[in-house]
């Protein structure tokens, strides 16, 4: 396995290469000029353009333009924005925060998702199934800010539940609600997932041999069958943990939280170049080593698989 | 159904045989209607005793080895009838946690695919020895060493190495060897090993069969072999039970049986097996189709593949008619099949 682990680090490298250039060469080729707008109301004097121009680079050649963004992106030196602002002491008030949204996300997920899919595949066809199947049905129909933009609504301003958004610590208790938001489409995906692979693996050969070893009820569904149906609902999961950092964007959009995702939302907004390369090519790499871990994890998971 | 078989030698102090199948009536209720898997069925094993159930699918000898585990999926199954008796208990009216701790102490079971039997995501040893962890309460390391033992006592070499190996690692042949160290662990009384070498080639299944023979052997269990190979049976068994459409058509001792079939269906499987003296010419097989359980035909299921088929056989459902004491065929005309050569 460690080989095939070295070969898996190795094979990054050129995707990131590609990734990153990608996103460079197309924020900064897109249309418009990023330093038109930031003098007021009056368009901004030649001399201030020119400057920025020059700062950043902008003159120079895309590739070179791309070869000085490696060289700083290795030496661990994100420079600053527009505003002259640092970008690495942005990124880190926002991590933390994005983080623990996540974290908290998934563990909803996981608990409530495979829960529920356990338990509505045990008893199929039971009033149970039927009320996960419609919920998810449902959760699986709504877009992210539809229920992001309700919950506020309801929880924060009609019964007063919550703040309608989250302070500038965002201490855990008030980002409940968002991870809520945050995970709800997994978490209705993790519920079929899981309901499905019990339903499948309930009558399979294995699980009988369960029963016929005279094993009680609990230990053949919590040892035997759960073990195996687990597998393809934890591999779910540990690949979606690299989009819902970026899938945090509208979550902590909606709620005011000031993360990776929100910082990007508004790096975008006001066409900020030098904040969404970093962050969009941070987010690769989280995708790509979560992805990474998966993969790793479904060997240790599921013996039958083996790298060699 | 009558009882044809000559009272058991041993058995206890209850007076019956260790297992006694009695009457037994199974079915299936499906979207497209009942289909009648086991109608009727007595049959009974003793302590050192070989009953091979021989039958093509469909013929419900694996329906009524299932129920006797109890391990048939109900719903759909359901036992509509009849007595399945362990040591003189009905197993059907016992409470379920009674019966469970019969699985596995006093009847345990070898299925036909190891690969898909075993679980795929424990190590081998660790899957037997979970019979004595969760039966007896053996602490890990001792029951680990217990199953390292029973895995020599099937003749897995290097055991101790390999316990610790997952099913997909080893062949088909040592996999079958686990099972049976797994259904063994407990010393059950009663083995059944549903068609336990027909996943594997023809070498493996001797050694397989040899295995079990000796098993048995050594701990007087009783055996129920199932299997649709007469081949296979010959040298093991001490009866054969005939299964066709969900009932025995014949029972008797394997040798009288192998010499003379008293009924056609019997003749037929006999005949179908390619014999060296008679190369080059046709190979015979039983005409028609494995009757539909869903729709059994009238009178003796087996009347429309017959060679002897008579006007009552279509009317008249035959009674398992007692042959010598020691052998029935549920055939009108036993006495013609047992006599005449021709078909």
């Amino acid at each position: 396995m460690g080989r095939y682990t070295i070969r898996r680090l190795l094979q990054l490298i050129p995707v990131l290469l590609g990734t990153t250039f990608l996103i460079n060469f197309m924020v900064w080729q897109l249309p418009g000029d990023p330093f038109a707008g930031r003098c007021g109301q009056r368009p901004c004097p030649e001399s201030y353009i020119t400057m920025m121009r020059e700062q950043f680079g902008l003159d120079q050649p895309m590739l070179v333009q791309y070869w000085n963004f490696l060289k700083n992106m290795l030496t661990g030196d994100l420079g600053v924005d527009f505003k002259q602002v640092s970008v690495a002491s942005q990124l880190a008030d926002a991590w933390p925060i994005t983080i623990r949204l996540a974290i908290l996300a998934v563990t909803i997920e996981a608990c409530i998702g495979i829960t529920a899919g356990v338990l509505s595949g045990l008893k199929r066809g039971g009033f149970l199934d039927n009320s996960v199947t419609i919920s998810t049905l449902f959760l699986l129909s709504l877009p992210t800010f539809v229920t992001g933009y309700l919950l506020q609504w309801l929880l924060g301003m009609r019964f007063g539940v919550i703040k309608p958004t989250v302070s500038d610590g965002a201490p855990m208790a008030e980002l409940i609600v968002p991870a809520i938001v945050l995970a709800s489409l997994n978490m209705a995906f993790t519920a079929r997932l899981t309901r499905t692979s019990i339903v499948e693996n309930r009558r399979a050969d294995y699980v009988r041999t369960a029963i016929a070893k005279g094993l009680t009820n609990r230990r053949v569904v919590s040892v035997h069958l759960l073990r195996n149906s687990l597998i393809p609902a934890i591999t779910f999961i540990g690949t979606e943990v690299g989009s819902m950092m970026s899938g945090a964007i509208i979550t902590e959009g909606i709620f005011n939280i000031h993360g990776v995702g929100g910082l990007l939302w508004r790096a975008i907004l006001g066409q900020d170049y030098t904040i969404v390369v970093p962050i969009a090519s941070l987010l690769v790499l989280v995708y790509l080593l979560t992805n990474l871990i998966v993969d790793l994890l479904y060997g240790v998971l599921d013996p039958r698989i083996r790298y060699e | 159904m009558t009882e044809v078989l000559s009272a058991p030698s041993g058995g206890g102090t209850h007076g019956g045989a260790l297992l006694e199948v009695e009457d037994l009536h199974v079915e299936f209720r499906t979207r497209a209607g009942v289909a009648k898997a086991v109608n009727g069925v007595t049959y009974r094993v003793d302590a050192g005793e070989t009953l091979a159930v021989l039958g093509e699918s469909g013929s419900g000898k694996s329906v009524t080895a299932q129920t006797i585990m109890g391990i048939l999926d109900m719903p759909p199954g359901k036992v509509t009838g009849g007595q399945i008796r362990f040591r003189g208990v009905d197993l059907l009216k016992m409470p379920d946690d009674q019966r469970r701790k019969i699985r596995g102490e006093g009847i345990s079971m070898v299925f036909q695919d190891a690969l898909s039997a075993l679980n795929p995501v424990f190590p081998v040893g660790w899957q037997i020895a979970e019979m004595f962890r969760m039966h007896r309460g053996t602490s890990r390391s001792e029951a680990k060493k217990k199953a390292v033992e029973l895995m020599d006592r099937v003749r897995i070499p290097a055991a101790r190495d390999r316990a610790n190996d997952y099913p997909h690692q080893f062949s088909g042949g040592m996999r079958q060897r686990i099972m049976i160290a797994m259904a063994i662990a407990l010393d059950p009384e009663i083995l059944i090993a549903d068609e336990p070498t027909t996943a594997l080639d023809v070498t493996v299944q001797a050694q397989i069969m040899g295995l079990l023979a000796e098993l048995q052997r050594d701990s007087n269990m009783g055996l129920i072999l199932i299997t649709h190979d007469l081949g296979v049976v010959a040298d093991v068994a001490d009866k054969i039970a005939v299964m066709y459409g969900g009932r025995i058509v014949e029972e008797a001792p394997v040798h009288d049986l192998y010499r003379r079939p008293a009924h056609p269906y019997s003749k037929g499987l006999l005949e179908s097996i390619p014999r060296v003296d008679l190369k080059g010419h046709e190979l015979y097989a039983i005409k028609g189709m494995p009757p539909n359980l869903l729709d059994m035909p009238s009178g003796c299921a087996f009347h429309p593949r017959c060679p002897y088929r008579r006007d009552n056989c279509v009317t008249d459902v035959p009674a398992l008619y007692p042959i010598d004491g020691a052998r029935g065929s549920a055939c009108h005309y036993w006495r013609e099949v047992l006599d005449g050569d021709s078909r």
